[in-house]
């Protein structure tokens, strides 16, 4: 018998007697009156930055005065709107070229009030490393949407084609070390989100 | 002294970390309370999961066939594995026919469970332990202690020194934030050059064959982004039937872990990426038997949080080390017995039945019942040992007849209150550490008998 099965075998003689139909529910999140002031609030306080703003051409004089592009030696721009910086993401042979981005600047689809969460949809992306790799990152929110919480997030998503997508929520981070919070794991040292809304 | 007595008392001999260890769960335990109370509809989305994982455990061929349907149909390799050591085959084999001599791992229960990495490394595999917490215990040569917080019962000046030893850190630098640093750029080297990942599953999909990872640190997702082939290996009970289930679990998850609202990266795999080849290996390894048995079936519902941990009296006081199994605490006591309840006869008896686990368990998980279970099954299998035996047979006798109680009372306090505190320390065990309380000098019953003639008298 193969190892297949073997599983299934085993499992066909499991009994549940009692009730075990899939339930109907819905949990709407009672406590996010203002879901944008909650995302903005959150990202704050899980190390991350928000900036609420009219336009593309906004965001570009924005994004030169932080420190993080004045900084960047390697910048990779994803989104198509804002031009191309010094890498592009669209002509290294391989996800590991990317290891010396300083600053990555992705879209991302909405967020969401309860817990300041961008989902990223990474089809978009060439290498969906460069998400990890960057030293900092700046996600955009061009559609403007900021949803309450997670059942209305989910319900946005179209799982059919996506081959991957990510909740991202703040800067990457451990407390693996005595319980003090380190922001910069692995992944960025920093996350900055743009907000547009004309 | 049982095992667990044994081990918690070794742990216990260095006062001040044992209290720290107490302590910084504790604060994870708060903000865990803080992080739930902020979701109104907090209780019925416990209700809600664990009806979830009911439907979906009574109908897991089902739900295990479909996600290998629609995972297959996604371009990915899915295995079934009976038992650990298949899991380590599975594994094995597929890097061996590749020629890989270097893979990462980010946390995984599952392959600690079944060992994985000893079976890798004696077949010439070297394996690096992504998640800072899991790299520590792995340089230390030590597994982990907690299942959210694997380094929890080390100090920082201890990583230091190991990182100094191993990393080239400072000599005497035990700033997290600069050994944290110093593990980052030693680490992406390593995923750069790493052939193959390896990670854990927090949830897989039956609807699309798709996978769910939570991170915080990101390196599950440098491990399934940058190699070429990508491994997942998750226990048969991670299956959801849909995506929209996530929207419940994600918002429980991480608040019951570490009061965090999300996790930084709840990261979605549906299918490999571009030229990458991905593998899924399903183990049951025991889970189909626990399944079979009603009392204990709901320990299959347990996503890992870890919030069971923080909460009990018992573990935050004994240290992971204490429960000799892969998972410690209360759900690790409810586990373990089902390898040998005769190698693991001492952990249902670390338990003070307080009830605190059932309490935070985000899906609900009757985990201070199933210990109970648990020690009549220690008994009936003859494993209560003769003094604890002893005792409950006399124990059985006394509180079986009133008469007897009455009298063993009064003998009691008589002799407590003429022996000198000390030796009634002595004799009580529980004394040894603190103060025994001054022994009352009546009964309850004849201070309830008191009351009610007195209030009989005065109307």
């Amino acid at each position: 018998m193969d190892n297949k099965e073997m599983v299934l075998g085993n499992l066909q003689s499991v009994m549940i007697e009692e009730d075990a139909s899939y339930p109907q529910y819905s949990h709407p999140h009672g406590g996010i009156k203002n879901p944008s002031e909650s995302f903005k609030s959150i990202l704050e306080n899980v190390g991350g930055e928000c900036f609420f703003i009219k336009s593309y051409a906004e965001f570009k004089n924005h994004l030169v005065t932080l420190d993080i592009y004045k900084s960047a030696r390697n910048i990779c721009v994803c989104p198509k709107e804002l031009g191309k910086e010094s890498v592009d993401i669209n002509s290294v042979e391989k996800g590991h070229d990317l290891r010396n981005v300083d600053l990555a600047i992705v879209r991302g689809e909405f967020g969401v009030g309860e817990n300041a969460a961008v989902w990223v949809d990474a089809d978009s992306l060439k290498y969906r490393s460069v998400l990890f790799l960057s030293e900092n990152m700046v996600l955009i929110i061009d559609s403007g949407k900021i949803v309450p919480d997670m059942e209305k997030a989910y319900e946005l998503i179209d799982f059919k084609k996506l081959k991957s997508g990510y909740f991202i929520s703040g800067p990457s981070k451990t407390a693996d070390i005595e319980q003090c919070l380190v922001i910069g794991a692995h992944g960025p040292k920093s996350l900055t989100v743009f907000v547009i809304r004309p | 002294m049982s095992n667990h007595a044994k081990k918690a008392a070794e742990f216990l001999k260095d006062e001040e970390r044992a209290r720290w260890h107490d302590q910084s769960l504790w604060f994870l335990r708060e903000k865990r309370d803080n992080a739930s109370k902020s979701v109104p509809d907090w209780e019925s989305l416990r209700e809600t999961a664990h009806k979830i994982k009911r439907h979906t455990l009574a109908n897991l061929p089902r739900y295990l066939e479909q996600f290998e349907e629609n995972a297959r149909a996604r371009g990915v390799h899915v295995h079934y594995a009976f038992d650990g050591s298949e899991h380590n085959s599975i594994v094995l084999k597929i890097l061996k026919e590749r020629n890989v001599s270097r893979v990462v791992k980010s946390k995984s229960m599952l392959t600690e469970e079944c060992g994985l990495n000893h079976v890798l490394q004696k077949n010439g595999i070297e394996i690096i332990d992504t998640d800072l917490g899991e790299r520590i215990v792995q340089l230390l040569g030590e597994p982990p202690s907690h299942m959210v917080l694997p380094a929890i019962h080390r100090k920082k000046e201890e990583v230091g020194k190991l990182f100094h030893k191993y990393l080239g850190t400072e000599k005497g630098a035990s700033d997290p934030t600069y050994l944290a640093n110093a593990a980052r750029a030693h680490l992406r080297e390593i995923f750069l050059a790493s052939e193959a990942g390896i990670s854990g599953v927090n949830f897989a999909i039956a609807e699309t064959g798709g996978i769910t990872i939570v991170t915080n640190e990101g390196n599950a997702d440098l491990g399934n982004s940058l190699p070429p082939l990508y491994i997942a290996c998750m226990g048969i009970e991670k299956l959801l039937p849909y995506s929209r289930d996530l929207s419940v679990f994600t918002r429980l998850l991480a608040r019951s872990a570490t009061g965090q609202p999300i996790s930084t990266y709840t990261s979605h795999l549906l299918g490999p990426q571009p030229g990458q080849e991905m593998h899924v290996v399903m183990v049951d390894n025991g889970r189909s038997d626990i399944l079979k048995q009603e009392k204990f079936r709901k320990a299959l519902f347990c996503i890992r949080c870890g919030a069971c941990m923080n909460t009990c009296p018992v573990y935050r006081r004994s240290g992971g080390y204490s429960y000799n199994y892969v998972i410690p605490g209360p759900i690790g006591t409810v586990l373990a017995p089902h390898r040998g309840i005769k190698k693991y006869k001492s952990l249902p008896s670390a338990c003070t039945h307080c009830g605190s686990c059932t309490d935070v368990c985000p899906v609900k998980v009757n985990l201070h019942d199933q210990i109970l279970e648990w020690k009549a099954e220690v008994d009936v299998s003859g494993n209560l040992g003769f003094v604890k035996k002893s005792a409950m047979v006399m124990a059985t006798i006394v509180l079986g007849n009133a008469v007897l109680l009455a009298l063993v009372g009064n003998l009691a306090r008589m002799i407590f209150r003429i022996l000198p505190k000390p030796i009634c320390n002595f004799i009580t065990i529980w004394g040894r550490t603190r103060d025994l309380p001054d022994i009352p000098a009546k009964s309850f019953r004849k201070v309830y008998n008191e009351r009610v003639m007195n209030e009989a008298d005065h109307g």
